[in-house]
């Protein structure tokens, strides 16, 4: 028997690497290690009131501090049985679209992008071909400046609160924000031209289950409570008080992350599956990119994660745009949060995070503290999910060769776009 | 805008790995900062803060470093680039490989203020050991924002 070691993938020694062992040619196991330890924070909002919940727990990942705190919001309110203004759906889709700019701009340009060109960084990257980093770096900036003008700060969020915002944006702001997405129309093209330039990846090929949240409208990262898994033309719906049908974590030696499947299947979140969930937002300036990136629907292939990113980078410009647009047809009211009258219960959040589904599901008592929380991020419901898309490359790439596999398997793991949520961020002193 | 701007960095769910925000949040307002300089936290994403940093003539980063010796020694860095090796990971910049790309881009003179610290565990508070030490770090970054700066 031998054993491939790549990683660490993160910046934690001895975590986030994937391990293979062979038995002569053949796969016998394969493990992504996860330190994905948001299960391990959840003891540090036990006891706390309602409004501390959310400033707490987006605090788990800089990335995505919005659809931490989002999702938080939606699962206290949901305990409350809060029902938030129209306005304050609209304004919170548009945080999560400026986070999903900026987290899908950050991984296609700085993260992914480096992989396909045989760089071995992005400031290496950026050395050769600055154009590019440039392009990625402005798109990632507008995807901040959307999310501080809502939420109050460059990180964490503080202004989305419990029944709504602190302070409603102004015109003013807002007026600004459309200039900023309007100049970004054409830097979306040109990623798309990119990123339909890069070679192709097919490093392996699968029947894939996806999961998404399924919304009235189609096309939303926040609005909606029911979850869609779709493979091979078969469908199943869960609601969101029944989560664990599909997070029925199995805890493994080799991570703090527990293994989620859905009937014994592990399936995949994020961007493809998304799309796969909702094909029918798949229309207009995204059909031409589509086919301009040759990707068909439903994939089989991980690696067209990365270009599902693009796609819906290039949709959440325009889809800011329009809910923008509509905000100033209505006119913005200066609205209060709605108030809160705290009771005992359960409540859960389910949004789309950049990196796929995300649930936050806590219990109060009835002076509105925290009895239990629970936390399943979009990387631990993946990791089964990946581990099989990984066994398969090994499977399918041919004769061994462990510079080409080593190779394969990180890109494969970074499409997923894994967010190692909680690790530690230490520089490290060579 | 002021010429200077100090971005604390780290997670503060994780113990001692927040030092950086800590450091920010104790010298926001503080008498003795110097009036040209703004302070900022940035979490673990100092790309996030790339609208504010746009214009600014020096920006000093303060963020835990895992550099052996004791709890809370302050190291100064001006050349990241000697710490750019082994900071790869799949999910985020490393605040290092974050700013040689904004200097790349024509940004600032960055200067790293590295405190060390040996763990990070999930916590919202700093370690007794780290704790004891916060008043030295924090003279140490007001020594560094004290001087004058460059250009």
């Amino acid at each position: 028997m031998s054993t491939l070691v790549i990683g660490p993938l993160a910046r934690v020694e001895g975590h986030g690497g994937i391990t293979v062992e062979f038995e002569g040619d053949t796969v016998k196991d394969i493990r992504f290690d996860v330190p994905e330890g948001a299960r391990l924070l959840e003891p540090l909002v036990r006891g706390k009131r309602y409004d501390e919940v959310a400033p707490i727990l987006s605090r788990i990942c800089a990335i995505c501090s919005v659809a931490h705190t989002l999702t938080s919001l939606k699962a206290t309110e949901d305990a409350f049985g809060i029902k938030i203004s129209p306005q304050t759906e609209l304004l919170r889709e548009l945080m999560t679209r400026g986070e999903s700019i900026e987290s899908h701009a950050l991984h296609v340009f700085l993260l992914a992008l480096p992989d396909y060109l045989n760089y071995p960084s992005a400031t290496a990257l950026a050395a050769d071909k600055p154009a590019a980093v440039t392009l990625g770096l402005r798109l990632k900036k507008l995807g901040n400046q959307i999310q501080e003008t809502l939420g109050g700060r460059a990180v964490h969020p503080v202004n989305a609160v419990v029944g709504g915002f602190g302070r409603v944006p102004t015109f003013e702001q807002i007026i600004t924000l459309r200039s900023s997405l309007m100049q970004a129309v054409a830097d979306c093209d040109a990623m798309i031209d990119l990123v339909a330039s890069l070679p192709a990846t097919d490093f392996c090929h699968s029947d894939t289950l996806y999961a998404a949240l399924r919304s009235p409208h189609l096309d939303t990262y926040y609005s909606g409570d029911e979850v869609m898994l779709l493979s091979d033309g078969n469908r199943a719906i869960v609601s969101a008080p029944d989560y664990r049908t599909f997070t029925n974590e199995k805890s493994l030696e080799h991570s703090h992350s527990k293994h989620s499947t859905f009937r014994g299947s592990p399936f995949m979140v994020g961007a493809l599956a998304r799309l796969t969930v909702n094909p029918r937002r798949l229309t207009g300036r995204l059909a031409v990119a589509m086919k301009r990136l040759k990707l068909v629907l439903p994939a089989d292939n991980p690696m067209d994660n990365n270009k599902a990113q693009a796609l819906e980078l290039l949709n959440d410009v325009d889809r800011a745009l329009d809910i923008i647009e509509q905000l100033l047809r209505d006119g913005l009211k200066d609205e209060r949060p709605v108030p809160v009258h705290p009771r005992s219960g359960t409540g859960t959040g389910i949004t789309e995070a950049p990196r796929g589904l995300l649930v936050h599901s806590y219990t109060y008592d009835d002076g509105g503290r925290i009895v239990s929380a629970d936390v399943i991020t979009p990387t631990a419901m993946n990791a089964a999910s990946l581990e099989l898309h990984l066994r398969r490359a090994v499977e399918q790439c041919g004769e061994r060769d462990d510079t080409i596999i080593a190779k394969r398997l990180q890109m494969i793991a970074r499409a997923y776009d894994p967010c190692i949520s909680c690790s530690v961020h230490l520089v490290r002193r060579a | 805008m002021k010429p200077v701007l100090l971005i604390g960095l780290g997670n503060t769910l994780m113990g001692d790995d927040g030092v950086g925000c800590v450091v920010a949040e104790r010298l926001s307002g503080h008498p003795r900062l110097p009036p040209q300089v703004e302070v900022m936290s940035a979490g673990t994403d100092l790309l996030a803060c790339a609208a504010h940093i746009e214009g600014r003539r020096r920006v000093v980063l303060v963020d835990a470093i895992q550099a052996g010796g004791e709890p809370g020694g302050v190291t100064r860095f001006e050349d990241l680039s000697e710490l750019e090796q082994g900071q790869d990971h799949v999910h985020h910049l490393s605040v290092v490989q974050a700013a040689r790309l904004l200097q790349m881009a024509g940004g600032p003179t960055f200067v790293l203020i590295g405190v060390a610290v040996r763990s990070a565990e999930v916590s919202m508070e700093l370690s007794p050991a780290l704790s004891e030490r916060l008043p030295a770090i924090l003279e140490s970054v007001l020594a560094e924002l004290a001087e004058p700066a460059e250009n």
